[in-house]
């Protein structure tokens, strides 16, 4: 397919430009098949804006007279707005926008044609996997084993190559188990508590239905994790009456009879279209401008943004309880193990395990978590809350966790080794990226495309020196300490940075930080000289 | 009257203190004149010294002969003893009940208190209103400074002397004072360096019901415009509130008697709304129940944030016809103490970088509100969790320093002062060991001998151990208006006063410290830079081989 097949007016002179925190611009707009570039024309001024199509959320036209305005909505929650000379002009390039932001193929998606100067295709892709994991955890070795049943992803497709199980489960046990869960996501480690032994598995339900079906192999697995302690827990992100009637449609829980050694604890977690609905009206909320307090207080309650927030992080606190408290392993799922159940682990391992809290440490939690274990990036963030088009699968799970992390780094500002920024960042790539971090989803798709050959890895070009500063806490004092969050109402915020990140005030903000950021990046040098 | 009277039991044993965030401690309780004293007479533990006066309210629950006695404070702070025996528990309990709720102002506290530290400046002095005229006299000629209210006959609620112009003699502001609300004429509040425009504050006028004037208060105000420029009234009530005063022989600036000005209404809420605002509120984040739905709920049927809100809009519009329309502006609401203050003050934060470092801002507190006759008595008797009926209590003030926060949060590198010198304000406006928020205006100030008996805030404050406590490291002095946001998705509920007791800010603190130490460190390194670069010039001019080729 070719680009230019979408594109019949590729430049457009006499563009005005309205941003955000900008005083309009005029100049020139041009359509490339990846980008929208405008630049500026005025004396003295040589400001350009590059902007991602894929980061294009929505596309309003307004035709008055001979010239029309398009309103851009991006998925990182900008909204800018160009005037355009010439009734046709502006119709071609809003279709251009509209079809080239949406285009399906991930082949022909952008990050397989960045190339930067100073990356090359042959750095080292990725800062973690299954088997450095377990390499590194010396103390898993006798009781757990790499598995490569999952070599060719027949047995689960959303599960990268290598997992983490029993020793004493072989390779067609966990064939069995993989048929008896969703998806063929059967119970695999992934976190290693080193203070007491405990472990974090994760799965998806157990394909029990209607008429109560077990799995003996499935039994015999979680029964080998818990072997010589007296119980596990199994937390799942559904209530209880929710996972009853997943019986119906083949799903289930494990129960108290076949499994008499764990205690399930059923949590609510919203997930899917709820959650998109929810992220719709908050981002609705936010840009409302009747300047009123009472409505921006109810639409802010309306939206539940803030209860799911509180939600994840009550219940990645009762995870970390279980195992670092209670002393015990938990296994956790809802329905796929896709969503809320990565939501979950990773906020439990932030919560327990201080070596997620420095700037690697956290971005090979991502990779581990959310990339490899098979949260479909594609269908999740296909889109933002602006598009008119249907909701299919988008739901901003991962958003979602960003946030809750956020919130975790205001209650303890010195524990994280990561800015705001940081976070930021990964919300805006998640959704419109250079790099191919998350294309695709699933491991399998991205093997099947080449993405580790074909594309740069962001967590990669986070860790340059260069950008390494920034991403940084400059307040970052590790602890080995547990960070228990607190979840009361009151100690929840809105994420002002990012939903209100275009406003006036936030920029002061980060003015305020960028002061003392520019400060500990001065003293390193002096330090040096 | 003798404070022994109403202590039947000045000390009970194997008392046990629960506080936030601290251990239990078990000790000694003692009931003074004026303190509430737990002490555990361990030397690594913390004691408790709680002035009678900031507690609010108490409750009583017993469980056998055990007695609890929950203590809540003004500051909103709330503590619980356990008091073993049941008459001691009773006893203490009706000695707190009437000592903190002594009505005579000379039994207060800061009348008996001596200062522990060597006093270098007597805050007293330090804000005097002849101080004040004379930076303005540095500007400006066309202001006067009139004794008219020397002995406080023509406006009881102001200072002896007040700042008008020039060209208005005593008598006409004499008139002026029987036309206003309580007399309050129009006077000078802010004068605007950058364009000579100036704002002003006063009373209503008592127009009534058949519309009187008063040709020398259209005089007086006419004295402040140039020619041929309109001002602006901006009057804290909507129109339909200031159209009914009329009836109790209040009412505004009608356009015939008024034509080179134009009035703008808005809807400042006042006193008992206020206060029920406050009640609300700190009920609302003592909720312990974890639904995030009702603390939301909760924390808008309060409505503060709604009130923060308008109070910084009309601030901000009062700013506006002064610094982008260049006109001068007139504010008042009914007595021109409440609403008024709120706006005259936050206005000069937005315009006056003087008011915003620290020495500044407590300049602006004398002038504003101290000197201006907010009646601190009245409005901070009680605070939020007060069962008395509430008689003219209202968080007028408490609402002032909630917008100074919101404007802080926003520009916080353009305030001399941190978060801790407003929350410090707040609580002494309640409960304090000094005499600065004692007492209604300067004359019943004058009345009670304070100056002479008692030790003001500011000479605490401005103590260099004190000062660097408040001082805000970030601070670059900024000389330009700053114009907050008063989007409501822009403002926040103040986390420092209303949740400070609610959640540990231990975590929030310590990185507080870490920034300040990073930037001391920072100014060190430049010193250091700075000192070796002088090193290198001067070596380099004294050995000519040292320098580059």
């Amino acid at each position: 397919m070719e680009f230019s097949e979408h594109i019949k007016t590729a430049n457009v002179e006499d563009v005005v430009l309205r941003q955000p925190l900008h005083p309009p611009s005029r100049g020139t707009l041009c359509i490339t098949g990846h980008h929208l570039l405008f630049s500026d024309r005025e004396e003295g001024s040589s400001r350009q804006l590059l902007l991602l199509l894929r980061n294009i959320d929505a596309v309003e036209k307004r035709i008055s007279g001979s010239s029309g305005t398009i309103t851009i909505k991006c998925k990182d929650m900008r909204v800018l707005h160009l005037d355009i000379p010439g009734m046709e002009q502006c119709l071609n390039i809003a279709h251009s926008i509209e079809t080239l932001s949406c285009l399906d193929g991930v082949a022909a998606m952008y990050p397989f044609f960045y190339r930067p100067s100073d990356l090359s295709l042959q750095n080292q892709w990725g800062l973690s996997s299954t088997e450095k994991y377990y390499s590194q955890m010396k103390e898993l070795h006798n009781r757990w084993r790499l598995s490569s049943v999952n070599r060719d992803y027949s047995v689960c497709p959303s599960y990268p190559p290598a997992v983490i199980i029993p020793q004493n489960t072989d390779d067609d046990m966990l064939k069995k188990v993989a048929k008896f869960r969703q998806g063929g996501r059967f119970p695999a480690l992934c976190y290693y508590h080193r203070k007491n032994g405990m472990v974090i598995l994760r799965s998806s339900q157990p394909l029990t239905g209607a008429n109560r079906k077990r799995c003996r192999e499935d039994e015999h697995l979680l029964q080998a994790v818990i072997d010589g302690s007296d119980k596990g827990y199994i937390i799942d992100t559904r209530s209880s009456q929710q996972a009853q009637q997943a019986r119906m449609t083949g799903g289930g829980f494990e129960s108290k009879s076949s499994y008499s050694h764990w205690k399930r604890l059923h949590r609510q977690m919203e997930r899917g279209k709820a959650l998109q609905e929810s992220l719709i009206k908050l981002v609705e909320a936010c840009g409302d401008e009747s300047h009123n307090m009472d409505r921006w207080l109810s639409k802010l309650e309306n939206s539940k943004w803030l209860s799911h927030v509180q939600t994840a992080l009550s219940t990645a606190g009762l995870l970390a309880e279980c195992v670092e408290r209670d002393g015990h392993s938990v296994l956790v799922h809802g329905s796929e193990g896709t969503d809320s159940t990565l939501l979950i682990s990773t906020l439990a391992q932030l919560i327990m395990d201080p070596c997620c809290r420095t700037l690697e440490g956290f971005l090979a939690l991502l990779e581990r978590e959310w990339v490899q274990a098979g949260h479909p990036f594609q269908q999740r963030c296909a889109h933002f809350a602006y598009s008119h088009a249907r909701l299919q699968q988008e739901s901003p799970v991962f958003l979602l966790m960003l946030d809750c992390v956020w919130q975790l780094w205001r209650q303890f500002p010195l524990a994280l080794g990561f800015s705001e920024a940081l976070l930021l960042r990964l919300a805006t790539e998640a959704y419109a990226s250079d790099y191919g971090t998350f294309l695709c989803n699933s491991h399998q798709e991205r093997c099947a495309l080449g993405v580790t050959e074909n594309t740069h890895c962001l967590f990669q070009a986070l860790l340059r020196p260069t950008e390494r500063d920034y991403y940084s806490n400059p307040l970052y004092e590790p602890t080995e300490l547990a960070i228990w969050p607190s979840v009361h109402p009151q100690s929840l915020q809105l994420w002002r940075g990012f939903f209100l990140r275009w406003t006036q005030q936030a920029r002061q903000l980060e003015e305020a930080q960028e002061e003392i950021r520019n400060m500990v990046i001065e003293w390193g040098k002096m330090a040096l000289s | 009257m003798e404070f022994a009277e109403l202590i039947k039991t000045p000390r009970v044993d194997g008392v046990v203190l629960h506080r936030p965030f601290m251990p239990t401690v078990e000790g000694t309780l003692c009931l003074t004149g004026h303190h509430l004293i737990l002490s555990s007479r361990q030397d690594n533990t913390e004691e408790l010294w709680l002035l009678h006066s900031n507690i609010d309210s108490i409750e009583k629950r017993f469980v056998g002969s055990l007695g609890t006695i929950i203590v809540k404070c003004k500051d909103l702070r709330v503590i619980q003893l356990d008091i073993p025996g049941m008459e001691e528990c009773l006893n203490i309990a009706s000695s707190i009940e009437a000592l903190s709720t002594l009505d005579s102002v000379s039994l207060m506290y800061p009348f008996f208190y001596r200062p522990m530290f060597e006093v270098i400046e007597d805050g007293w002095n330090s804000f005097l209103p002849e101080d004040a005229f004379k930076d303005l006299e540095s500007m400006t000629d066309e202001w006067r400074l009139s004794d008219v209210n020397k002995d406080f006959s023509v406006c009881p609620s102001y200072p002896p002397l007040v700042a008008v112009p020039k060209d208005i003699d005593d008598d006409t502001l004499r008139k002026a004072a029987t036309f206003r609300h309580s007399g309050r004429f129009p006077v000078l509040s802010y004068y605007h360096k950058k364009n000579g425009m100036v704002m002003m504050r006063s009373g209503q006028p008592l127009t009534g019901t058949n519309g009187r004037r008063c040709k020398e208060d259209e005089k007086l105000i006419n004295a402040t415009l140039r020619p041929g420029k309109r001002g602006y009234i901006i009057d804290t009530r909507t129109i339909n509130v200031a159209q009914q005063a009329k009836a109790r022989g209040g009412g505004f600036e009608s356009e015939a008697n008024y034509p080179q000005w134009r009035r703008i209404h808005k809807a400042l809420e006042r006193s008992n709304v206020l206060q029920e605002s406050l009640i609300k509120l700190v009920e609302a984040c003592n909720d312990q129940s974890h639904s995030m739905d009702r603390w939301l709920s909760k924390l808008e049927a309060s409505s503060w944030q709604t009130h923060v809100k308008e109070i910084l809009t009309t601030a901000c519009l009062a700013a506006q016809c002064i610094d982008r329309e260049g006109a001068s502006v007139l504010v008042h609401g009914t007595e021109g103490t409440d609403s008024t203050l709120q706006v005259t003050s936050l206005a000069q934060i937005i315009l006056d970088p003087a008011c915003r470092t620290i020495r500044g801002f407590q300049g602006l507190v004398e002038r504003e509100w101290l000197q201006a006759g907010h009646p601190f008595q009245q409005r901070c008797a009680q605070s939020a969790y007060s069962n008395s009926k509430p008689r003219q209590e209202s968080p007028v003030f408490l609402l002032f320093l909630d917008c100074v926060w919101q404007i802080l949060r926003q520009f916080p590198c353009s305030f001399e002062f941190s978060e801790s010198f407003l929350v410090l304000l707040f609580e002494h406006a309640y409960a304090s060991q000094f005499g600065t928020f004692l007492g209604n205006s300067t004359a019943e100030r004058t009345r009670l001998s304070l100056p002479e008996k008692t030790v003001s805030l500011w000479s605490w404050v401005n103590r260099p151990q004190e000062l660097e406590r408040l001082t805000n490291p970030l601070y670059e002095a900024n000389s330009l208006v700053i114009w907050p946001s008063v989007a409501p998705q822009s403002l926040l509920l103040w986390e420092g006063v209303f949740l400070r007791w609610n959640r540990s800010s231990r975590c929030l603190d310590e990185a507080y410290e870490e920034m300040v130490h990073i930037i001391e460190y920072n100014k060190e390194l430049q010193n250091k830079v700075n000192s070796l670069r002088r090193q290198l010039a001067q070596l380099e001019t004294e050995d000519p081989l040292l320098q580059t080729p």
